[in-house]
C-alpha cells in the first residue's frame, strides 16, 4: 500500500512520519511511541483512545492518521503544559476518580476539551458530555466530581 | 476495641495514580522489546467440531512463525491454581488437540514482524474439520440423554475421570435435617431463579509480551492478578525450572476476576516466543476478548421453610451452572455458592446440591463475587417474598435471621470457615433505612401512575480472603520483603496485585503506620517480579487488604524489631525503652529514648550509620497466612422509577452502606462501592452475552455498544449516590481492616428487583430485567386482571 508522509504537532512538538491511507490515528500514534493513547475497542465505542485534535476531543481509533495531517494533536502527556490540564490531573487524583486508569487519559482529555469551551458546567452537563467515554471501574461519580471541582474553581476565578 | 489514632491509615493519600493521570503508567500492551514479533490468533469458526488437520505451511512461507495444536505440550492443566491440586479439575491444553469446544476458541497463532503481516499469514492457514456437532448452548440440552459428549474424560488431581452427561463436577452438602425442618415450618415457598452470563468488559484486553532469554528462560509481562501462579503454570507446561521464568508485575487495565487464572493467550504467546526464539507481543482484540471469558451464570431452585414469627426452619438450594467449553474451577465455585448461601441467614437445616455442566460456549470464570451476586439474587428476592407472605417488614425479617457476630462464616465453601468477630449488619440496615426514608415506602397496589416509584433493599457480603483456622481447599498466603534503605526510605517488595482498588496504596499506608515512615517514602509501585518476591497467591476473594495487608504488617513489624534492636546499640539502651514515631515537620520517622524526645535520631541517620559502618541492611522477608476470613458486609437501598409505557427503569437514588472495619483508603473505598454499583446495575438491568442458537456465536459480535454496559447516563443523579460506612473494627485484620471489593456488588441485583416489585407489583426471577421483560409482564398482569374480572 502507498505510504504518505504526514506532519503534525503532537503535544506542541513537530512530528514527521509516514502512514498509509487506512491507518487510524490511534495506530499511528502508538506506532510512533505515544503509548499513553490507550486502545479499548478500536471501534469508536469506548473512548479510551480519545485525543484532542484541533481543540476537539476525538476518538483516535476512528480517525485516520491522514486526517491529522498538518494539525495539532494533544495526548494526556501534553496536559501538563496547560493550567487546566494540570488542574484536572490533580483533581482526578484528589477525588479518587481513577481505579485501573485505562479510561483516565480519555476522560481527562474529554473534560479538558469541554471545559475549554464551557468552563463552568453543572454536574448534569458534565454527566451528559462524558457519556461517550466508558469506564468499567469507577461508576463515574468520582470522575464527575473531579471535573466539577475544577469547574467550581473556574467559577470562583471568574 | 478502641480505635487508635493513626498517622496514615484512613488518610486520603494517593500516590499510585500519578502515573495514571500523566499517561506514564505502563500496561502489558505498552511493553515493547526491540525486534519483537506481533502475534494474532485464528479462532474456531465452529462451536463443537473435530480438528482433523491444521496446515500452516503457506503462512510460514510468507515469513510467519506459527503454532497449532500439534506444537503445544501435551500437559493438561487448569489455568486457575488457587485450589489445592487434589481438588483441581484439569481439562485443557495450550491449544485444543482433538476438537474445539466453543466458537472463538483459540486454535492457531501466527507471529510476524508487523500485525498486518501476521494477519495476512493467518489467512493462509488451512484447517480440515472432521465431525461437527450442533452446539449445546443450554443446561437442558447439554444434560439431555442424546447430547454429544463435550469431553470423554478429564482429570481431578492425578485421577482420570469419565465425564457423564456433560457434568463437569458436582457438590452436595447437608447440615441438619431439611425434611424435619420443612415439617416444622408454617410456610414453605419454592421458587426458581436465573442469573445470566455477563462479560467482564475490563478495559484492557488480555495481553502478553514474552522474551526468550539467553539462559533458555523467559521473561513475561501479562495481564494477571497473580504473577506467581502464572510462573508455576508456565514452568509446568513448558517444563522449565521456575528460576528461569520471570513474570513481571504490571498494572492491569481492569480484570474483575478474569485474570485470576492465567489468561489463555499467555501460554500461546510463550509458545510462539520459544518457537521463534524472538520476543513476541500478543494483544487481544475486543472481539477475541469477548470470546475468552464470561461470568458464571446460575440457575437456582430455592425452597425455604419459615415459622409464622419469621424464624427459618430449613432451606433446600439446588443450583446448576453451565460453564462453557472449559472448567476454570467450577468445583470451588459450587463450594463458594454453598458458602454464601449458608452464611446469609440462619436457615437451621440446609441441603445444597450443585451441578456444573459443560456447554459449547465461552468458558466462564469468576467475576466480582464468585457466585455471590448470583445466589444473593435468589436469596434476597426470596426474603422479600417471604416477608410479604408473613406480612413482615423485609428489614425486620432480615434482622431476625442474619448470620452475624459469633456465628460461623463460610468464607470459601464448606472447608474454609471462621467465626465472625465484627459485624455492622444491624447498624447498616437501620441507618440505611433512615437515610433512604424507608418508612415512606408505599405498597405497589397503591400506585397507578405511568411512572411508578419503588424502593427495595437487599444485603450481602463477601469474604475477606480464603483463610480459616485450618487451611482448606484453597491456597492462601502472601508475603513481602521490606527493607529500610540507606536514607531511611522504605522498599516494599510484594507480588500482590492492585486491580485498581488501591491495594498498593493501602499496603504502603500499613507499612508507613508500622514504621512511622512518611507514606511518600514507601516504594511499592514498580520494579517487581516473581524473581524479586516471595509467593503471593492472587488478588482475588477480596483478600488484598486483609491478607496482603496482614502479611506486610507482619513483615514490617519484624523490620521494626530489627530497627529498634540496632538503634538500642546506638543509644546504649534497651529496645523496649525506645520510642518510634513520625515527625511530620522533619518528614522523617524518629527514634528517641522514652521521655527524652530531644535526643532523637531519624531513621535516615540510623540507616545511614548501619550502612557506613557496614553493619548491613535493616530488612526482613517472610510470608503469612491469615487464619480467618471475616465477612465484609454491604446493604443496598435502591430507588427505582419504572416507566409502565416503555418498560424502562431509572435509578434516581441509591443509599449504600458498607462494613469494612477500619477503612484504609476512604476515597477509593467509596469508589469501589460506587463502581460495583454500576456493574451491578448492568447485571440487574442491561447486560447479557447472548448466543446465536444455531452456530453458537455471540450476538453482540464483540461490539461494546451492542453488549451495553452502563454509561454515565444510567447512573443515579450524582448527588444522590449516598455511601456510608458502618462503625466496626475487625480484630484479626491489619489495623482493624477487612475487605470490600466483591461485597460491594453482591446485593445490587436483588435490591433493584425488590424495588421494581415495590413499584409495579411484578416479581422478576431472571436477570437482567430488561424493558422488554417488564412490558411483557405488565401486559400479562393486565390480561390476568381482565380475565379475573370476567371481561
Ligand atoms: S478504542 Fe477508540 S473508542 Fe474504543
Ligand atoms: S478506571 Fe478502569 S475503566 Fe475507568
Amino acid at each position: 500500500m502507498e505510504e504518505y508522509k504526514i506532519e503534525m504537532k503532537i503535544n506542541g512538538e513537530r512530528l514527521v512520519a509516514t502512514t498509509q491511507a487506512d491507518e487510524s490515528l490511534l495506530k499511528f500514534l502508538r506506532r510512533n511511541g505515544f503509548f499513553e493513547v490507550k486502545c479499548g475497542c478500536e471501534k469508536g465505542e469506548c473512548g479510551t483512545c480519545t485525543v484532542i485534535l484541533q481543540g476537539k476531543a476525538v476518538k483516535s481509533c476512528i480517525t485516520l492518521a491522514l486526517q491529522a495531517n498538518n494539525k495539532e494533536v494533544w495526548t494526556i502527556r501534553g496536559m501538563e503544559k496547560f493550567e487546566l490540564g494540570r488542574k484536572l490531573q490533580e483533581s482526578f487524583v484528589q477525588y479518587g476518580a481513577i481505579q485501573c486508569g485505562f479510561c483516565t487519559p480519555g476522560m481527562i482529555l474529554v473534560a479538558k476539551a469541554y471545559l475549554d469551551k464551557n468552563p463552568i458546567p453543572d454536574r448534569k452537563e458534565i454527566k451528559r458530555e462524558i457519556a461517550g467515554n466508558l469506564c468499567r471501574c469507577t461508576g463515574y461519580k468520582k470522575i464527575i466530581d473531579a471535573i466539577y471541582a475544577v469547574a467550581e474553581e473556574n467559577k470562583k476565578m471568574n | 476495641m478502641e480505635k487508635e489514632q493513626y498517622d496514615f491509615i484512613g488518610q486520603p493519600l494517593e500516590i499510585k495514580n500519578i502515573g495514571k493521570v500523566t499517561g506514564k503508567e505502563l500496561y502489558s500492551s505498552d511493553i515493547n522489546i526491540p525486534g519483537q514479533l506481533y502475534a494474532v490468533i485464528l479462532r474456531s469458526p465452529h462451536a463443537h467440531a473435530e480438528i482433523k488437520k491444521v496446515d500452516y505451511s503457506e503462512a510460514v512461507k510468507v515469513g510467519a512463525v506459527c503454532i497449532g495444536p500439534q506444537d503445544v505440550p501435551e500437559i493438561i492443566y487448569n489455568e486457575r491454581i488457587v485450589s489445592i491440586p487434589e481438588k483441581t479439575y484439569r481439562d485443557r491444553t495450550v491449544l485444543p488437540k482433538e476438537k474445539v469446544r466453543h466458537k472463538g476458541e483459540a486454535l492457531v497463532a501466527c507471529a510476524a514482524e508487523t500485525e498486518e503481516k501476521a494477519w495476512a499469514a493467518l489467512q493462509k492457514i488451512k484447517i480440515e474439520w472432521g465431525k461437527q456437532w450442533k452446539p449445546l448452548l443450554t443446561l437442558e440440552k447439554a444434560l439431555s440423554d442424546d447430547a454429544p459428549p463435550i469431553y470423554d474424560w478429564v482429570y481431578l488431581g492425578e485421577e482420570k475421570l469419565k465425564v457423564k452427561n456433560n457434568i463437569a463436577c458436582e457438590r452436595n452438602i447437608e447440615v441438619g435435617d431439611v425434611e424435619e425442618g420443612f415439617r416444622e415450618a408454617d410456610i414453605v415457598i419454592e421458587k426458581t431463579f436465573h442469573t445470566q452470563r455477563v462479560y467482564h468488559m475490563q478495559f484492557e484486553t488480555k495481553s502478553a509480551v514474552c522474551v526468550p532469554e539467553a539462559d533458555g528462560g523467559i521473561t513475561v509481562w501479562t495481564t494477571s492478578q497473580g504473577i506467581h501462579n502464572v510462573r508455576i503454570l508456565l514452568g509446568n507446561i513448558f517444563n522449565l525450572p521456575l528460576s528461569k521464568i520471570n513474570i513481571k508485575r504490571i498494572t492491569l487495565g481492569g480484570s474483575f476476576g478474569s485474570s485470576i487464572q492465567m489468561n489463555s493467550i499467555t501460554p500461546i504467546c510463550v509458545a510462539l516466543a520459544l518457537k521463534a526464539k524472538k520476543p513476541v507481543k500478543l494483544v487481544s482484540s475486543r472481539e477475541d476478548d469477548f470470546y475468552d471469558h464470561a461470568k458464571y451464570p446460575l440457575k437456582t431452585i430455592l425452597k425455604v421453610g419459615v415459622k409464622k414469627d419469621g424464624t427459618f426452619t430449613a432451606a433446600h438450594c439446588r443450583v446448576w451452572v453451565e460453564i462453557g467449553g472449559h472448567n476454570i474451577q467450577a468445583y470451588p465455585y459450587l463450594g463458594c455458592v454453598a458458602g454464601w448461601f449458608a452464611s446469609l441467614y440462619k436457615w437451621k437445616n440446609i441441603k445444597y446440591e450443585g451441578t456444573a455442566v459443560y456447554t459449547n460456549k465461552v468458558p466462564t470464570c469468576a467475576m466480582q463475587g464468585y457466585g455471590n451476586p448470583q445466589i444473593n439474587f435468589a436469596v434476597e428476592s426470596m426474603i422479600d417474598i417471604l416477608a410479604e407472605e408473613l406480612k413482615m417488614d423485609p428489614i425486620n425479617l432480615r434482622l431476625k435471621n442474619y448470620v452475624g457476630k459469633g456465628d460461623e462464616f463460610w468464607g470459601q465453601g464448606p472447608t474454609v470457615r471462621s467465626i465472625i468477630r465484627s459485624c455492622g449488619v444491624e447498624e447498616m440496615l437501620l441507618e440505611g433505612a433512615k437515610l433512604a426514608q424507608w418508612e415512606k415506602r408505599v405498597p405497589h397496589y397503591q400506585k397507578k401512575e405511568v411512572i411508578r416509584k419503588g424502593m427495595g433493599v437487599a444485603r450481602g457480603f463477601h469474604t475477606s480472603g480464603t483463610g480459616g483456622p485450618n487451611p482448606g481447599e484453597v491456597i492462601d498466603y502472601s508475603g513481602a520483603t521490606i527493607k529500610i534503605n540507606e536514607d531511611g526510605s522504605v522498599d516494599v517488595l510484594t507480588a500482590l496485585m492492585d486491580l485498581g482498588g488501591g491495594t498498593w496504596d493501602a499496603l504502603a499506608k500499613i507499612v508507613a503506620e508500622v514504621l512511622k515512615v512518611p507514606f511518600e517514602k514507601i516504594g511499592i509501585y514498580n520494579g517487581i517480579d516473581t524473581r524479586s518476591t516471595v509467593f503471593d497467591v492472587n488478588t482475588h476473594a477480596t483478600r488484598g487488604v486483609y491478607c496482603g495487608g496482614g502479611a506486610v504488617k507482619f513483615v514490617a513489624e519484624k523490620v521494626k524489631e530489627i530497627l529498634l534492636n540496632y538503634a538500642a546499640t546506638l543509644f546504649k539502651d534497651l529496645p523496649e525503652n525506645l520510642v518510634l514515631s513520625c515527625n511530620k515537620e522533619l518528614g522523617q520517622a524518629i527514634i528517641y529514648p522514652r521521655e527524652i524526645p530531644e535526643n532523637y535520631k531519624t531513621i535516615g541517620e540510623i540507616a545511614e550509620y548501619a550502612h557506613t559502618t557496614s553493619w548491613g541492611t535493616l530488612a526482613y522477608t517472610s510470608t503469612l497466612r491469615q487464619k480467618n476470613c471475616p465477612p465484609c458486609f454491604i446493604t443496598h437501598f435502591v430507588e427505582v422509577e419504572v416507566n409502565t409505557r416503555t418498560g424502562e427503569v431509572k435509578i434516581p437514588r441509591v443509599v449504600i452502606m458498607g462494613d469494612s472495619g477500619t477503612i484504609i483508603n476512604p476515597n477509593l473505598w467509596e469508589g469501589q462501592i460506587i463502581g460495583a454499583f454500576s456493574r451491578g446495575l448492568g447485571f440487574g438491568l442491561l447486560e447479557e452475552t447472548d448466543y446465536h442458537p444455531e452456530d453458537g456465536s455471540l450476538r453482540c459480535k464483540g461490539l461494546v455498544t451492542d453488549y451495553k454496559i452502563p454509561t454515565t447516563l444510567e447512573m443515579p443523579k450524582i448527588e444522590d449516590i449516598i455511601v456510608r460506612s458502618a462503625h466496626t473494627y475487625e480484630p484479626t485484620g491489619p489495623f482493624g481492616a477487612k475487605g470490600i471489593g466483591e461485597a460491594a456488588l453482591s446485593s445490587v441485583g436483588p435490591a433493584i428487583a425488590n424495588a421494581i416489585y415495590n413499584a409495579i407489583g411484578i416479581r422478576f426471577y431472571e436477570l437482567p430485567i430488561t424493558p422488554e421483560k417488564i412490558l411483557k409482564s405488565l401486559q400479562e398482569k393486565e390480561e390476568n386482571l381482565r380475565k379475573r374480572r370476567g371481561e
